[in-house]
């Protein structure tokens, strides 16, 4: 579903992001994580085809990022950290400018139940600037939701939320996943990993130092110790330092 | 303390000047102080200089008559206007605070031990750093008023005391201000007392000046001049010559004629400065509240802003009707409209237009026919004109309900499965809706005036009229989207500079930067443009002596709108391509 080959991101003489490649198939959960700087959000960036990357490639749902594009995208559903929004549309009209983008024809039987879902529908006729940060997160997933993308991407999915807003936002994570999507999701909130991800990948100045389900990169790094906390995990294979 | 704070002010001086001139370094920043330079050095500095090297001229035209003392006609004037702003801010006070603080000082300075009364120092000789470069900026413009006397030192001292007293009266009115409503008097009552002490003036000097009028003489219809210097003497009589009486004492350094005069101005202008200034300082009002509120508005302006929305104005957003239904399936560009129109005004409705198009039909028609000389036909054909220039020229850099408006936005927009020319196309069919629309409007007013006018025109024959009327307003939309497209692309293939000019505030780097991307919109448009005016320009020489003049037109119309949508289509196509390989944070790396 999605498969990553050998992607680098260059800016200039830096490299952010280095020769990663991994797959995530339906119904897996793939958490990045890394130290501030190591290359989380410019990768998801790059394989959502938001940025182009400086050589590798991203396939979705089976369609070339770079040379596909617009099949990929219409399979796809990116989050970014901040919900990025219009400021004169409302929630409903949120809804139906997304659904004309992506041509979905029955969006308003489709919206009314994940207005629903999201605890939004009450908020129907209000404008971003009248919600409140929780809210708006909301409506960015709905808006992303609208068409049914079979490969998703969270950027720090949890920031500025409440603690009903992560419970809330973890089980929607776990249901699209069960309904066979496959997401890739990034964060510094190891325990969200622990919670809600079947697969962690680390990242270090760029380059992928770890990868697995959880059970095997614990055990990578574990070195015969039992119990040891995916905290400690982290620490042990970023070697405790930013980038 | 005035040391820590004096420490701040200077640190934060000095390493904004040194980013400034470290950001010289790149390319963007070096060229446009450059060309920002050279234009200061052409239309102020070496015209400043030829005037100081040669005497200077007699005076200014309307100064024809040497009788007249323009010094004191010019101090009435500049008293009057600084007693209009005084009047202003203390009958509608804006809802800002007496002294404006950062975040990072309202978080610093607020909870550390320092007293009211020593912010208010601390803001009050903060401004000056502004104000000091305001005075030399107005200095440059004044020096091309040839009926000023003194020099440039006198001027630009001149326009210090004015512009320090009119910030220390602003500041100590808003703070006279809060203090009255903690006190309990009410905005409506001090509206009602200001509006009656201004109404109370005026009539009072009405009723003096109906009394004791000084006659209208031949000699005061001698000239502009001489009809100024008679209304200044209007002015000042009664009780506003008492009102004008501080003002005129600080304009007074600025305007004086020679050494002498300057300093004798000088001493009661520092006089009421320094009276202002204890003023302001013994203003015992807290401010801290309303300047918390306006600090984390301003943050959040600045954020806004370096996100890429540069939206003006702080009024909240309402949520609207949509302009037209909008389903789930068909084109996704018209998705972009739909979006775009409900940013804009709610006027921009194609009800709107309509009801205008007719009332512009109705009234037109209607003053056409009262007056038979032409002349309101005349007039509206003149402002049709003026209008229709001005809004295809100066119009793409105000309707920006496009991609520039959406930068902010670039990471959701790629995420859309969309060729990079449909969302840039429908990025843009918002803007072209409503310049267009407007150039219709003023096309129609135009092309009824010049019916209503009749045959002043030989070859525009009441037959001829409407083809080149449809003609006209066939090549509108085409045009319109060139203009909005060359800016996008500025947008689009220049990023990081695009993004500089649209930072707020300044230097003249940035000002240079704007100035070559004037420039570079109309350098680009006239190339664009010149094979479709030589191609239709040469088509209606050579085939209208075949097929007549209407004909002709027609013709080269449809081969100009061929070529125009040609150049639109390649554009798009292109910078489509440019927008889905953009990436802006390496556009936007240091």
């Amino acid at each position: 579903m999605i498969e990553v080959h050998a992607l680098t991101k260059r800016y200039g003489d830096f490299t952010a992001v280095r020769e990663l490649s991994f797959t995530v198939q339906p119904g897996e959960v793939l958490g990045l994580v890394g130290p501030n700087g190591a290359g989380k959000t410019t990768s998801l960036r790059c394989i959502a085809g938001i940025i182009p990357a400086s050589s590798g490639t991203a396939r979705i749902a089976g369609h070339e990022v770079a040379t596909e594009p617009v099949a990929a995208k219409r399979a796809l559903a990116f989050f970014p950290d901040e919900p990025r929004l219009f400021d004169y549309l409302t929630v409903r009209q949120h809804l139906n400018f997304v659904a004309r983008i992506y041509g979905v024809a029955d969006h308003e039987a489709i919206a009314q139940p994940l207005l629903d879902e999201l605890e939004i529908a009450d908020k129907a006729d209000q404008l971003p600037g009248e919600l409140s940060r929780g809210m708006k997160q909301k409506l960015a997933i709905a808006c992303g939701l609208l068409h049914g993308p079979r490969v998703m991407f969270f950027d720090e999915p949890l920031t500025g939320l409440d603690p009903l807003g992560i419970r809330r936002m973890k089980d929607s994570i776990l249901k699209r996943a069960r309904d066979g999507a496959a997401i890739v999701l990034s964060s510094h909130l190891l325990h969200l990993l622990e919670e809600v991800c079947s697969h962690v990948l680390i990242l270090k100045q760029g380059e992928k130092i770890a990868h697995g389900t959880l059970a095997e990169v614990t055990a990578q790094f574990a070195q015969g110790e039992t119990g040891v906390s995916l905290e400690e995990i982290f620490i042990r294979a970023t070697g405790g330092t930013e980038h | 303390m005035l040391g820590a704070l004096l420490y701040l002010r200077l640190t934060s001086l000095k390493n904004l000047l040194l980013s400034r001139v470290r950001r010289l370094k790149q390319p963007k920043y070096l060229v446009g102080a450059i060309v920002g330079i050279g234009y200061f050095y052409l239309m102020f500095f070496r015209r400043f200089g030829a005037m100081s090297s040669r005497p200077r001229p007699s005076g200014l035209s309307l100064a024809a008559l040497p009788v007249l003392d323009l010094t004191a006609v010019f101090a009435t004037i500049g008293a009057l206007a600084l007693l209009v702003i005084a009047a202003f801010a203390w009958a509608l006070p804006s809802d800002k605070p007496g002294l404006a603080f950062t975040e990072a000082e309202v978080a610093f300075l607020f909870s550390a031990p320092i007293s009211r009364r020593w912010l208010i120092h601390f803001k009050v000789l903060g401004a000056q750093l502004r104000i000091l470069l305001s005075a030399l900026f107005f200095t440059l413009i004044s020096s091309q008023w040839s009926f000023l006397g003194g020099n440039a030192l006198m001027h630009a001292v001149g326009w210090w005391v004015l512009l320090s007293a009119l910030n220390l009266h602003l500041t100590g009115a808003a703070l006279t201000i809060s203090r009255l409503v903690e006190g309990g008097v009410s905005t409506t009552r001090r509206r009602v007392l200001v509006a009656g002490l201004v109404g109370a003036v005026i009539v009072g000097t009405v009723a003096m000046t109906w009394q004791s009028a000084p006659a209208f003489t031949p000699r005061d219809r001698a000239g502009p001049g001489a009809i100024l210097a008679y209304v200044a003497r209007l002015i000042d009589t009664g009780v506003l010559h008492w009102l004008l009486w501080p003002g005129k004492l600080l304009v007074g350094p600025f305007l004086a004629s020679g050494a002498g005069a300057f300093f004798r101005a000088l001493g009661p202008a520092l006089l009421l400065l320094a009276a202002h200034y204890f003023w302001v300082v013994r203003s015992e009002t807290s401010f801290e509240e309303a300047s918390i509120a306006l600090a984390e508005k301003r943050a959040a302006r600045v954020a806004r802003i370096r996100s890429g929305n540069f939206q003006l104005g702080t009024a909240k957003p309402k949520a609207r009707r949509e302009p037209f239904h909008l389903r789930g399936r068909g084109r996704p560009e018209l998705a972009f409209l739909w979006k775009n129109l409900l940013s804009t005004r709610p006027y921009f409705h194609w009800r709107v237009w309509l009801v205008t198009a007719g009332l512009i039909a109705w009234g037109v028609t209607w003053g056409g026919r009262q007056d038979p000389s032409g002349l309101f036909a005349g007039i509206v054909a003149t402002f049709a004109a003026l209008f229709a220039g001005y809004t295809l020229l100066i119009g793409p850099q105000l309707a920006r309900q496009d991609l520039r408006g959406d930068l902010s936005n670039t990471d959701i927009l790629k995420t859309y499965p969309l060729a990079g020319w449909q969302l840039l196309l429908g990025q843009l069919l918002t803007p072209i809706a409503i310049l267009t629309g407007l150039l219709w409007l003023a096309l129609l007013a135009a092309a009824l005036a010049l019916a209503a006018r009749g045959g002043t025109i030989s070859w525009l024959t009441p037959g001829f009229r409407p083809t080149a009327g449809l003609c006209l307003a066939l090549t509108v939309p085409p045009l319109v989207t060139l203009q909005l497209l060359v800016p996008n692309a500025a947008a689009l293939v220049f990023p990081a500079w695009f993004q500089a000019t649209r930072q707020r505030g300044g230097g003249i780097d940035l000002m240079g930067q704007r100035l070559i991307f004037g420039v570079g919109q109309m350098l680009t448009m006239v190339l664009a443009l010149v094979p479709a005016v030589l191609v239709a320009g040469a088509l209606v020489f050579l085939t209208q002596w075949l097929i007549g003049l209407p004909a002709a037109v027609v013709l080269a119309t449809l081969v100009v709108l061929a070529i125009l949508v040609g150049e639109i289509w390649c554009g798009l196509w292109w910078l489509g391509g440019r927008f889905e390989k953009l990436d802006l944070s390496a556009e936007l790396r240091p």
